[in-house]
């Protein structure tokens, strides 16, 4: 599904992600591990196409296609959806109104009419019991006033939503209590199913307990050194990081 | 003759007394400035800038613009008026002349003269070309008018890389001898890179059998990474009254911090104007004024924020009695080029006397978008619910106000580095206040 | 053309003034060019106003002519020539189209994107339509309805002949002739406007609107409004529409007058989408309006106004809190794009005693616009428990453009409470990025973030009109961002 080869990118004439290798299949969870600073960040800002960063070589595909030289919002339109570690917030503006516009413009991208409001409500509806949200933050300001929980819990539901094929969660276990982390990490797993994938990046395992990665990768200074199975993540966790370098 | 037409004549008679060479730049200068002031005269209230202002009971008097005699007054005296618990370095003016017998100056890292001294000696001719009168508002027309009398006043240079320890005192007593007195002291202050110094200015007068009208001007350049801490202490006798123009410029990573505590005086007006010119700048404006009876306040201020990455915080609060009036005009405009400028600015008011007014302008002009800049203006009084609660403890009423008007403007206070500066401060506070602190 | 000056029209008056007396057969549609009494006294007599109107706008042109154009506002413009304009045009009437084939295909795409019905987009360009939506018949309902319950609407004009004693009560004591240089002007020369009387204690049933306003034509360069809502009553009012206004007269000063009696509300809402003059900024409308209501006891008026149209706005929708109790509230929204500038805000003046007021500007400033919020809030000293809370928010798009807040506090009683907030702010890139990230395009983003902004303005307004505002904010800022 995605397939990511001797990816270089940095901001401003400094290279963070020095030549990054990935292939990650429908049905598959892969999770990136690695110290602060290694890049790992910055690797789902470029997948996502996020413009602060420059791609000086190598290609990204999605299901053999570039997706380059897309936008941002083609990027989302194709199937990719990054949850945010730090959601932005958007005053005045609701989060059933957000997702409703988000959802309209991919089905617009797809050729398809606005899904009806009647439609709209019971998806809306159905998702937000998934990720257990109160419905007063649906109709409040996006993420204005949210706790770090209620932010990434609305993260997932805009990914239940939008059902992408690739769902890149980016730090979604900071700033996460216990009760919460399992919310989501619940909400994720009922998402996951054979025609789609996630990829975890994470400084810690213990989000890793309940997204079970089939694959572990650890990024240190913008590149993959080391991959393995879900034991690799146990290791790092014991041993710490220092042990790859 | 009105008012007007004795300046104008008193400026021929000034040019006759040959102080100042007549082919020099300052000549330029003073003819200029005083055909500026020609021109518009005094301000009147259909000025924008005046509008809430008027100095027309001001100008009904008969001033004399130079002191007809020569006062010399007893230390003991006046002791109370000067921060005398700890050492400073003290320059004193009496109506207007310098006190060599009071003052207390050094030459250490420093040069302190006269200003009619530093625009006359050779000595200065450079730096006084540079910087004398070159960031004031040539529209001002009280600006002007002091430019073209200016030998009054202190000329402060602080040397590169000097901190200097003790604060400096600048006070000017005015004796209130002559019938009625035109003041118009002129200070020049520079501080050259990595210097610290810290300056307290009061204008102080020592008895109500006449009137004495100040109109002063003081230019303070602030060099690279140069921290300045300014205070004005505005707690003059009731007849007095100040026209105070206060010019700044800043250049990068320099620190200028100006408080002004005006609890005194009849009418007071303080213009201060700030231009930052240069990044990683820091201007701090902070003001507290409590009024009582007929008295008057207005703080214009304006910030220029001409290059990118700079603050301005600026802090004005004000409690009015009785029939007394306050004005808040402030003013921040951030330049297109001014890029990630933070500028913020508050006014918080408390009306408490049935006939007291406060006008509040608080104005953003801004022309760059990456900025965050913010203004709040509120007016009210003390919290019904904070009075009873302090009342129901065994508070007085009377305490409990004065208490809560105290926490009002104590985050103003707080910002007072020098301790014995702030012990007077607090303790003018209760007295105008009119309450028993517990310090 | 050449033009038609004074001094032809003095000749041809000479002429024809024996043959059919004086002024009494002016049959030529548009009067020369130029002010003086003679053109106020034409008007006048167009009208066939009865002669204390006549000298009402005589008086008007005394005072006028005495008065500077201010200058104080944030703009800058180049002053009109007072003498080159023609002050009386009768309706021209519209020239009848076959199809919407025929009209302007820019206007059509706009009305498009404003989603207005293919129906409504015939009968404002005048095709011919069917007898379902015949306006005739809807207004003839209107008439109807309202007239059952002594509900008065029509033209000024028409108002002047039939109801003199309440326009001669009320007309000028909210705005007087001498208020300002463009109030002097329109009331020596008004030739147009709506007039609406809502009786004691009557709730007008619907909005009330200048689209469906019975025998207009065209909306002229003076508009004149008068409204007043008597004791206990309650009426909702609509201006403008979003539709694009294209309009050959460059200079309109409008005034507005509503008086709100004892207990009574009304509801002004305003859409102004005047031609804005191009993207280099040639051409556009300058609109200087005064506009200013009057509250007794207990009345309550609420100004709320979405403005995205003009070259230049000078505008300051106002409330005189005179009676107790009673309630001013200003909601705003200002969109500036391109080379626009508009300085508008409004003045809350607080007489009474428990007077309240709130006033929320939202300004959005994009390409090389100028916006400017200008507000007074006055607490005279018999205002007892006045309160006051003002926020004005400031939107910028790009670094071309500026945004200012003159807010003019004054405050002369002890227990009034005031509060003034204003922010500045930008979109961010983050913002854009993270709508972009769930498949939202950067200008349909724009749009989403500037009507969050907006929001609380937008929330005023009555529904349809809220709908077809939304869109015009985001076609208002269409190309703004690169």
């Amino acid at each position: 599904m995605l397939k990511i080869t001797n990816l270089h990118a940095g901001v401003e004439g400094t290279e963070i992600l020095k030549g990054i290798n990935l292939e990650i299949k429908a049905g598959e969870v892969h999770a990136i591990m690695g110290p602060n600073g290694s890049g790992k960040s910055t690797l789902s800002s470029v997948i996502a196409g996020n413009e602060t960063y420059e791609v000086s070589q190598g290609e990204i595909l999605l299901n053999n296609e570039s997706i380059l030289d897309d936008a941002p919002d083609v990027r989302s339109h194709k199937g990719v959806f990054m949850s945010f570690q730090y959601p932005v917030e958007i005053p005045g503006v609701t989060t059933t109104n957000f997702i409703k516009t988000a959802i309209n413009a991919k089905r617009s991208y797809l050729g398809l009419d606005d899904l009806p409001a009647k439609d709209m409500l019971k998806l809306i509806k159905e998702k937000a019991a998934l990720l257990e949200m109160d419905r007063k933050f649906l109709s409040r300001s996006l993420n204005q006033g949210f706790s770090g929980g209620e932010k990434k819990r609305n993260e997932i539901f805009q990914m239940a939503m939008l059902a992408p094929k690739l769902a890149i969660l980016d730090e979604t276990d900071s700033g996460l209590d216990i009760d919460a982390l399992k919310i989501v990490a619940n909400g994720v797993n009922k998402l996951k199913n054979e025609n789609n994938a996630v990829l975890v990046i994470t400084h810690y395992q213990r989000l890793l307990d309940y997204i079970v990665p089939d694959f572990v990768h650890v990024l240190h200074n913008g590149k993959i050194v080391k991959s393995g199975g879900k034991e690799l993540a146990f290791e790092l966790e014991e041993k710490g990081y220092d042990w790859l370098k | 003759m009105d008012l007007q037409e004795k300046i104008l004549t008193s400026f021929l008679q000034l040019e006759n007394k040959g102080i100042i060479d007549l082919d020099s730049n300052i000549h330029k200068i003073r003819e200029k400035a005083i055909n500026a002031f020609k021109k518009t005269g005094f301000p009147t209230k259909k000025e924008e800038e005046w509008k809430y202002t008027s100095l027309k009971k001001l100008l009904k008097y008969d001033y004399s613009l130079f002191p007809t005699n020569e006062n010399t007054i007893e230390l003991k005296n006046v002791k109370q008026h000067l921060i005398h618990e700890i050492d400073s370095y003290k320059i004193v003016f009496i109506d207007g002349v310098y006190s060599s017998y009071l003052s207390d100056t050094t030459h250490e890292g420093m040069d302190i003269c006269l200003m009619s001294s530093a625009l006359k000696k050779p000595k200065y001719k450079m730096i006084i070309d540079h910087y004398f009168d070159t960031i004031t508002n040539k529209k001002d027309s009280i600006t002007s008018l002091n430019t073209a009398f200016a030998i009054q006043g202190a000329f402060i240079h602080i040397k590169k890389n000097t901190i200097v320890e003790k604060p400096i005192q600048l006070i000017h007593f005015a004796t209130n001898t002559e019938k009625a007195l035109l003041l118009q002291p002129r200070n020049l202050i520079i501080v050259d890179e990595n210097s610290h110094v810290r300056i307290v200015e009061k204008h102080q007068g020592l008895n109500n059998d006449n009137i004495t009208l100040t109109n002063s001007v003081t230019e303070i350049f602030a060099n690279k990474r140069a921290i300045i801490d300014y205070y004005k202490i505005q707690d003059d006798i009731e007849n007095n009254s100040l026209l105070d123009q206060t010019y700044i410029q800043q250049k990068d990573n320099s620190i200028v911090t100006i408080n002004t505590f005006s609890f005194g005086g009849n009418t007071t007006r303080n213009t201060l104007e700030f231009h930052q010119n240069g990044e990683h700048i820091d201007s701090n404006l902070n003001g507290i004024t409590i009024l009582n009876k007929k008295q008057h306040v207005d703080n214009h201020t304006l910030v220029m924020h001409n290059q990118p990455n700079c603050e301005s915080h600026e802090l004005y609060k004000g409690i009015y009695a009785d029939s007394a009036t306050g004005v808040f005009n402030g003013k921040v405009i951030v330049n297109k080029i001014a890029q990630k400028t933070n500028a913020f600015q508050q006014n918080n008011n408390i009306l408490l006397g049935d006939k007291a007014t406060i006008n509040s302008k608080p104005q953003l002009e801004i022309f760059a978008d990456d900025v965050k800049c913010s203004h709040g203006c509120t007016i009210g009084q003390l919290d019904e619910m904070a009075l009873f609660y302090m009342q129901q403890r065994g508070i007085s009423k009377k305490e409990a106000q004065g208490l809560l008007l105290y926490a009002f403007g104590n985050d103003v206070v707080e910002k007072i580095a020098i301790p014995e500066l702030k012990y007077r401060i607090t303790k003018l506070i209760a007295q105008k206040l009119n309450v028993k602190l517990g310090f | 053309m050449n033009k038609y000056t004074e001094e032809d029209l003095k000749k041809e008056l000479q002429n024809q003034e024996y043959e059919f007396g004086f002024y009494s057969d002016l049959n030529s549609e548009t009067f020369p060019i130029g002010l003086n009494e003679d053109v106020i006294r034409a008007i006048s007599k167009k009208k066939e106003e009865p002669q204390w109107m006549t000298d009402w706008r005589l008086d008007a042109f005394k005072i006028w002519k005495e008065m500077d154009e201010p200058d104080w506002a944030n703009v800058n413009y180049e002053k009109p020539d007072f003498q080159s304009i023609a002050y009386y045009s009768a309706p021209k009437k519209k020239e009848k189209l076959d199809s919407l084939d025929q009209v302007d295909a820019e206007l059509l795409k706009m009305y498009a994107k404003l989603g207005i019905s293919i129906n409504e987009q015939k009968r404002m360009n005048n095709v011919a339509m069917d007898i379902v939506v015949d306006s005739v018949s809807v207004a003839t309902t209107f008439k109807k309805t309202l007239g059952e319950k002594g509900i008065l609407f029509m033209p000024i004009s028409e108002a002047i002949q039939k109801h003199p004693e309440l326009v001669k009560k009320y007309m000028g004591t909210i705005v007087p002739k001498k208020d300002n240089f463009y109030a002097a002007l329109n009331s020596a020369v008004f030739t147009d406007g709506s007039f609406c009387y809502i009786p004691k204690g009557v709730r007008c049933p619907m909005e009330l609107s200048t689209y469906f306003r019975i025998n207009e034509g065209g909306t002229g360069q003076f508009e004149r409004t008068l409204l007043i809502a008597d004791e206990g009553s309650y009426v909702s009012y609509l201006e403008g529409c979003t539709a694009p206004s294209r309009d050959e007269n460059q200079l309109h000063a409008a005034v507005v007058e509503l008086i709100a009696l004892d207990d009574a509300e009304i509801k002004y809402s305003t859409v102004q989408n005047w031609y804005p003059g191009n993207s280099e900024g040639l051409g556009g409308v300058y609109n200087f309006v005064t506009k200013r209501a009057l509250c007794e006891k207990n009345a309550k008026v609420s100004w709320t106004q979405v403005e995205t149209g003009s070259a230049v706005t000078w505008k300051y929708p106002s409330c005189i809190l005179k009676g107790d109790n009673s309630v001013g509230e200003f909601y705003s929204i200002a969109v500036t794009n391109n080379h626009q500038q508009a300085d508008t805000g409004t003045k809350m003046i607080h007489l009474g005693k428990n007077t309240k007021s709130t006033i929320i500007s939202k300004g959005v400033s994009a390409g090389k616009s100028q916006n400017s919020y200008r507000g007074l809030v006055h607490i005279g000293s018999r205002a007892d428990n006045a309160r006051n809370f003002t926020q004005c928010d400031s939107l910028l798009m790009g670094n071309n453009c500026g945004a200012h807040t003159f807010p003019y506090i004054e405050c002369k009683n002890n227990s009034a409470q005031l509060e003034h907030e204003a922010t500045t702010s930008k979109i961010g890139e983050d913002q854009l990025f993270y709508c972009n990230q769930r498949g939202i395009d950067t200008e349909k983003a724009i749009a989403l973030i500037v009507n969050g902004f907006s929001k609380e303005v937008l929330n005023k307004l009555p529904m349809e009109f809220a709908v077809e505002a939304r869109k015009l904010l985001e076609i208002s800022l269409e190309g703004s961002v690169g």
